[in-house]
């Protein structure tokens, strides 16, 4: 400790020296910025060699699936739906001029003029994309409704079971295109749109959007979080002057995280975009304590310096130990495996101890640069009691003198949120992400209300030996499967190699009543196939079989992309499987993003629960050596552990998903909510050990540091209120956490650890 | 000076006039030479087909081929053998001088004749690079050509022709280079490009022979770049002017081949 006073000294007396080295280092820090990289994928939330991963990236290659932006096309207006002779050929324009986009793998898209239709009937077999261009007349369109429509591939792919919805699926090279790329379709569909509604979307979209926005959230929600910090400091401690230094503390220590993160070579993340926002609430902190103590004793004798270091005798301590257990807090975090959950917790605490270091080198620094005509009637002047200070006076009254009402009462709040806790639902889905009016989200809801489903899994088969996938047996086996997934709730269409063979059976028998069937030999059904290969295009057979046919890919399209849903479908199908065994020793493994966000969320969950339990006992154990006491290392875990288990339990009874952006929070939580106690704590004893008598200390505690709380928790809490208008969920999500955690953790160790230590005085030593 | 300038342009220019073919001229004799050899044949076709996982296909088939007409209608007669579970299949083509060619399957696990009617002939010939245009031949009036320059490809001298379709919408390339050997007017390679002007595919011719006196193409490699799928072809058991009737190539010899396959 006594290096840290000499710290502080040393500032005091060299400001400009210190601020011109900060201003060096931040420049360092912030020429790191021109390297950013942001990434949105959320394939990346699993390290590269992730089992599920390596599965899902080997399926991709395997049957060429590539990531596709999707074009939907609805139009409720007629009975007819998009099919009218006007609408389709505007959709013909626009996929010729889409195939011509650089950039667009043109041979694998999905569009109504490139796909193949098998049709029987009259001897021949026609095999034909669904439509050319130049669509004559309403019974030339409404053909090719219902030729769609008996094809059971491309129905509720293609085409709207209703008849009123296209979908073109443009499949890209590269996701970090997908943006430009999406922009040209605008274009094109700009200049060919009839009265059809058309909706652009698709995973890369959303991606890209994503990442768009977060950079807007990043240059709108944090510095406006920031400007109304500022105002309510200002408000406090009415000198613009002093308040700018805790802005700088925040600023500088966001842009030290921020361009080491970068620096570093590590992605933008959607975690990490965040960093700057969970940074400016905890770096301003402990700047408002001092502040606010300097603020009260300035006044007394108006010598800065000395002033300044009386403060810090006062706050040098739990300013440390704040810092330490928030920062734990977020390391922690690097015990989750999910790479950008990592790389977040570890710069949130480096950017939380960076701000501590520069709140006690940088604010005397700036004290003592301050001209003396600013510091004129700088600080507290005792004008009697004004309201505020009643409010103390009120508070330190009521949890003394009614102590056993507010620890029962909040023993029953704690009862109340278990209880919440076990209603919690583990569910995420990243489009929820959005708000419910962003046009993802209106792109989402419309295209799965007509189609199959929009979120893909897909369940790969394979075999022990080449060919096995042509065999009855598998065929029919494949059959049942999908009848089962099929049968699932949330599962809008599935779509597998059989239903290939049996539409090509049907339509070689004329479409005969009954011959939609899976054929008796295996070499029917390879001819069935072999002729496909033959007369269409045999690309489509391969994202259903390999050329082997050693493995076979089930599609499931879900309707909805939640995680619950997906876990149904797998749990459902392993039941199944279980209890009809595959035949010719087939094994199965899912694979497909809607998978992969399911096994990223259960390690998260598991990782978060890990770090939590890890964090909470690192901190206890600091506690414990902070006051030498294992009683009130305890005591000072009451206000987080109950503000922890309020807001989760408040989770569990509004019924809100439990899903990345909160699971992220208990960290925040934890950290922010220790630090109250800490200060209360620490100075109760401080202030007993100096007059030995408790109702003198609790009057005395709710005097400056008292205040000090209070402060900051309505600083924080109504500093964070601007994100409720953020466009992104999560952001909306940690401002609301941010206020709640502040309230309730300000108001429990306000009013609960002074209660709990007036009924323990005599028997705990202070 | 203007006289003597005009002299020595045609002392120049003559010669070229006289004997350069145009480069209509010049596709039309490769694709007599290349696709129409003799008046029928046969062969058999060994075809390997890898992807870009090196995953292996194989495929053997009897290939009959009797011209009606030089540059017009022909047919064809596919007697597959290989791989086993298709044996018997046969696949028979009335390529016709205009309009859309008949093509007829038969698939003998379920004894049953299709004819199968689509428009496109750029499909894949049987899962491979190659497209049933370039086994059996692309109307040479369904293309503009042009004649770009003449070099040596594969220590062959041949003229560079490139070949622009005259209705874009029912092809997947934009245009296409064929290099024909001057010699022999068979086709050296091929490049095909996109929508996007970008190269995707290659033919390449990789062996010939003289068989019965006709140049004959007897291996070839397909690629695709962009799929990194390779086909690669061979033909052996070459023969010509086995006297094929066109009467072989009907519906009832798909269920019963004629002694030719067998």
């Amino acid at each position: 400790m006594k290096i840290l006073h000499k710290i502080v000294e040393l500032s005091l007396d060299n400001p400009k020296k210190l601020l011109s080295i900060y201003g060096v280092i931040t420049l360092l820090f912030l020429a790191q910025f021109s390297k950013i990289t942001v990434d949105t994928d959320p394939e990346n939330m699993l390290f590269e060699k992730e089992p599920a991963r390596v599965i899902h990236d080997e399926m991709k290659k395997e049957f060429a699936l590539h990531d596709s932006i999707i074009v939907g096309v609805v139009d409720e207006s007629n009975t007819n739906g998009v099919f009218t002779p006007q609408t389709l050929n505007n959709i013909a324009a626009i996929s010729e001029e889409i195939m011509k986009i650089d950039g667009v793998i043109a041979r694998d898209l999905i569009s109504p003029t490139t796909t193949d239709d098998i049709r029987g009937g009259g001897g021949t077999l026609v095999i034909e994309p669904l439509m050319r261009k130049g669509v004559k007349d309403e019974q030339e369109a409404l053909a090719i409704r219902d030729a769609a429509l008996a094809n059971p591939v491309l129905k509720d792919m293609l085409i709207s079971a209703d008849g009123r919805a296209i979908a073109i699926a443009v499949p890209i090279k590269a996701k970090n295109q997908s943006y430009r790329i999406a922009t040209e379709i605008e274009k094109i569909v700009d200049k060919h749109k009839g009265s059809e509604d058309y909706h652009i979307t698709g995973l890369p979209v959303a991606e890209d959007t994503f990442g768009i926005e977060m950079f807007r959230q990043m240059a709108i929600s944090a510095p406006l979080a920031g400007l109304i910090i500022f105002l309510l400091m200002f408000f406090f401690f009415r000198r613009l002057s002093i308040i700018s230094a805790p802005m700088i503390v925040a600023m500088v220590s966001i842009i030290w995280a921020m361009g080491f993160l970068i620096g570093a070579g590590n992605t933008v993340h959607i975690m990490s975009s965040m960093i700057p926002i969970f940074l400016m609430p905890i770096a301003v902190v402990d700047s408002i304590h001092i502040l606010s103590e300097f603020y009260d004793d300035y006044g007394k004798t108006c010598e800065r310096k000395k002033t300044f270091l009386g403060v810090m005798d006062k706050l040098m301590t739990p300013m440390i130990y704040t810092s330490i257990t928030s920062s734990v807090g977020f390391i922690s975090l690097a015990l989750t495996p999910i790479p950008p959950v990592k790389v977040f917790g570890a710069f949130v605490a480096f950017g939380i101890m960076s701000a501590w270091f520069l709140t006690i080198t940088l604010i005397p620094a700036f004290i003592m640069l301050m001209p003396e005509r600013y510091m004129k009637g700088f600080g507290r002047q005792d004008t009697g009691p004004d309201r505020m200070t009643a409010i103390q006076e009120a508070l330190g009254h009521f949890s003394t003198k009614r102590s056993g009402l507010i620890v029962g009462l909040t023993l029953l709040v704690v009862i109340f949120s278990a209880y919440g806790i076990s209603l919690t639902v583990v569910n995420d889905n990243p489009v929820y992400w959005f708000n419910k009016d962003h046009r993802i989200r209106v792109a989402d809801k419309v295209l799965n209300s007509h189609f199959g489903g929009t979120y893909m899994a897909y369940l790969v088969l394979e075999g022990k030996e080449d060919g096995v996938m042509k065999s009855p047996e598998v065929m029919n086996y494949i059959e049942k499967l999908q009848d089962k997934i099929s049968s699932i709730e949330a599962v809008g269409k599935t779509t597998s190699i059989a239903d290939v063979v049996k539409k090509i059976g049907f339509e070689l028998r004329d479409q005969a009543k009954g011959s939609d069937v899976i054929p008796q030999s295996s070499e029917a059904v390879a001819q069935f196939l072999f002729l496909y290969e033959m007369s269409g295009d045999p690309d489509d057979l391969y994202h259903l079989v390999d050329p082997i046919y050693k493995k076979a890919n089930i599609w499931v399209h879900l309707k909805r992309g939640d995680n619950i849903d997906m876990k149904r479908v797998i749990e459902e199908t392993r039941t199944f499987m279980d209890e009809n065994k595959p035949p010719a020793g087939i094994k199965a493994d899912w694979a497909g993003l809607t998978y992969i966000n399911v096994i990223w969320q259960d390690k998260m969950v598991a990782g978060m629960l890990k770090a939590l339990i890890g964090s909470f006992v690192m901190v206890f154990f600091i506690m414990t050596a902070l006051f030498r006491s294992a009683i009130w290392g305890a005591i000072s875990m009451v206000p987080l552990t109950v503000t922890i288990t309020f807001i989760y339990g408040l989770v569990g009874f509004t019924g809100k998903s439990f899903d990345m952006p909160i699971a992220i929070l208990s960290a925040l939580t934890l950290g922010l909510s220790v630090d109250f106690a800490i200060h209360l704590v620490q100075r109760a004893r401080q202030i007993y050990s100096e007059n030995k008598d408790w109702d003198k200390t609790i009057d005395l505690l709710y005097e400056e540091p008292v205040r000090a709380i209070i402060r900051n928790a309505v600083v924080i809490a109504i500093g964070f209120t601007p994100l409720f208008l953020a466009s992104l969920v999560p952001y909306q999500t940690v401002g609301f956490f941010m206020a709640a955690i502040m309230a309730i953790s300000g108001f429990m160790t306000l009013a609960v650890l002074p209660a709990m230590m007036n009924m323990m005085k005599n028997r705990i030593k202070m | 000076m203007f006289k003597i300038l005009t002299a020595m342009l045609s002392v120049f220019l003559l010669p070229s006039f006289i004997f350069a073919m145009t480069a209509d001229e010049i596709i039309e004799k490769s694709n007599i030479a290349y696709y129409y050899t003799a008046n029928d044949g046969k062969a058999r076709a060994k075809m390997k087909i890898v992807d870009s996982r090196g995953r292996e296909r194989y495929r053997e088939m009897t290939i009959l081929r009797k011209d009606i007409k030089d540059g017009g209608r022909q047919n064809y007669y596919v007697f597959f053998h290989e791989p086993a579970d298709v044996r018997k299949m046969v696949f028979m083509v009335w390529k016709q001088a205009e309009g859309d060619d008949d093509r007829w399957l038969y698939l003998p696990a379920i004894d049953l004749v299709k004819r199968i009617a689509t428009s496109d002939k750029r499909s894949s010939f049987a899962g491979g690079v190659f497209t049933y245009e370039d086994v059996s031949g692309r109307r040479t009036s369904d293309d503009t050509h042009e004649l770009i320059k003449e070099e040596k490809v594969d220590g062959k001298a041949a003229y560079v022709i490139k070949n622009t379709p005259k209705d874009a919408e029912v092809v997947e390339f934009s245009y296409y280079i064929s290099w024909i050997d001057k010699a022999t007017f068979l086709p050296v390679k091929g490049e095909y490009f996109d929508k996007q002007d970008k190269l995707y595919r290659t033919i390449t011719v990789d062996e010939t022979k003289v068989i019965d006196g006709h140049p004959t193409a007897i291996k070839g490699t397909g690629k695709n770049l962009e799929t990194g799928l390779t086909t690669t072809i061979e033909f052996v058991d070459v023969k010509y002017d086995i006297g094929l009737k066109e009467s072989t190539f009907a519906e009832r010899y798909l269920r019963r081949p004629p002694r030719e396959v067998r």
